[in-house]
């Protein structure tokens, strides 16, 4: 009997029968994986984190990340690796110290293309107009009880950049990681559904119907790039520059995402830089972010209150930035002659580049001649620099 | 609370100006650069014409191939035959 005893004590039974929440958890992790599998809801993140949830869930595996606490800061990470498991070792060496979502921003920048963006530089307007979500979203939380810091690490989910959420989040409420990760990269995924029905609540046909091609023939940009090679090595240049002189705060970010940028635009004597930046480093940040974020949702800090408060928060925040930029653009349209179509100030979201694509699918569903998706961009990868650029604020004022 | 809300319209003040300056700022410094590359370092575009199509596939490797070994500094400016 006592050897029964013992068996069972040692499967995950036991600890399962002491914590049934561990099953909703493995339920949760399950419809993640299927969300990026079946579904192919981003797949390269859902993936990972799914996974990393069902680890961190098997009881006694000692996979799970222990919240950080005073006496877990005073460990070596050799000692977090041989008492708490390697998941907490990699969080606590990889995602605690902030090194994987600057590291992303650089494979980001790497596969960024800056060109739409100056050659319709005015539509980097929207990618600001397109952040009001955060700080709504902000206001609300802390009426609702957050304090600033969660608030803010709430509200950054409406600049639906995942890295940057997490960065923020690492620094001013790092308790809140998973939820708010979650949060990010689920409604970035779902970036497909929110737009259009943002998009139906707020613009009618004839405002969907601008054509954008149109209004340049009417009203062209004077000023034509001669030598766009020099431009786009240049520009990143000037977008650190400025970033860091303005909000150093958003630096390890910003910097990082231009210099991902500027060895993508030197072209083929620093090739070797370029691919490791965009697809070695950035792939393996990825499965690590995916699986340490999952690995930190266990039942006892998952389930309760404030992690539904987030998921609805983040949602709110979500539809509100798309809405401000669709009325940045409505507003800028009364007092132009070049009317700009307001899917563009949809895009003002960081989530590129699937918000522009969406956009340009909107468009082509009521003309079939209307192809926005270069415009959309534009105010798209402004979005990126708009919301680490917010982050950067919120960062330096609250710490 | 009332402390913590009017932290929270500050952020959203000094956040939603920050951000709109910065990228005013980055339109700003972009408008420039332009101009200063377009008046000091112009491309300098020559068109070869080419008769047949298989002429052009070959032109657009040739110049391809210059471009990748001079690192983008030479340009194919004629292309001709040598005995």
């Amino acid at each position: 009997m006592k050897l029964l005893e013992k068996l069972f004590e040692m499967t995950a039974l036991s600890h399962i029968a002491a914590e049934p929440g561990t099953l909703i958890m493995i339920a949760i992790g399950l419809g993640l994986l299927y969300l990026g599998i079946s579904k192919q809801y981003e797949p390269l993140l859902l993936v990972p984190i799914g996974f990393g949830i069902l680890l961190a869930n098997t009881l006694g595996g000692n996979m799970a990340v222990v919240s950080a606490s005073p006496e877990i800061e005073h460990l070596t990470l050799l000692e977090i690796a041989k008492e708490h498991g390697i998941m907490s070792f990699l969080y606590y060496s990889l995602i605690k110290t902030g090194l994987l979502p600057p590291l992303i921003f650089m494979g980001v920048g790497a596969l960024t293309d800056f060109g739409p963006m100056l050659r319709n530089l005015r539509l980097a307007f929207f990618g600001a107009a397109a952040q009001i979500g955060i700080f709504i979203v902000l206001i609300t939380s802390i009426l609702v009880g957050f304090s600033p810091k969660e608030a803010a690490s709430l509200g950054i989910i409406g600049g639906a950049d995942g890295p940057t959420a997490i960065y923020t989040t690492i620094i001013l409420a790092p308790h809140l990681l998973g939820p708010i990760a979650v949060a990010a990269y689920s409604y970035m995924a779902l970036v497909p559904v929110i737009i259009p029905l943002i998009v139906k609540l707020t613009m009618n046909e004839k405002e969907i119907m601008i054509n954008m091609k149109e209004q340049e023939k009417l009203y062209p940009n004077k000023l034509k790039i001669k030598n766009m090679k020099l431009v786009k090595i240049l520009f990143p240049l000037v977008i650190g520059g400025i970033v860091a002189i303005m909000v150093p705060s958003a630096i390890p970010l910003i910097g990082m995402l231009v210099f991902g940028n500027l060895i993508k635009e030197i072209g083929t004597s620093v090739d070797r830089l370029n691919t490791a930046a965009s697809e070695t480093i950035m792939n393996v940040a990825t499965i690590f972010l995916g699986l340490c974020i999952g690995a930190t949702m266990r039942a006892d800090t998952f389930l309760n209150v404030q992690t539904m408060l987030i998921l609805l928060g983040g949602f709110v925040a979500f539809g509100i930035s798309i809405s401000g930029g669709i009325y940045a653009a409505k507003i800028y349209n009364r007092f132009s002659k070049k009317k700009i179509n307001p899917l563009i100030g949809a895009t003002g979201l960081s989530a590129v580049p699937m918000a522009a694509r969406v956009a340009n699918q909107i468009s082509l569903k009521y003309d079939p001649q209307n192809h926005i998706l270069h415009y959309a961009m534009a105010s798209n990868i402004a979005g990126v620099i708009g919301s680490a650029v917010a982050a950067g604020v919120l960062i330096s004022i609250l710490t | 609370m009332s402390e913590n809300l009017q932290m929270g319209l500050n952020l959203m003040f000094i956040g939603m100006t920050v951000v709109f300056l910065i990228l005013f700022l980055v339109v700003a410094g972009g408008n420039i650069m332009i101009r200063i590359v377009n008046r000091f370092y112009p491309q300098i575009t020559t068109e070869i014409k080419v008769e047949s199509d298989s002429g052009n596939n070959k032109l657009a490797v040739i110049v391809a191939a210059v471009d990748i070994v001079t690192s983008g500094k030479g340009k194919v400016e004629g292309i001709r035959r040598l005995n």
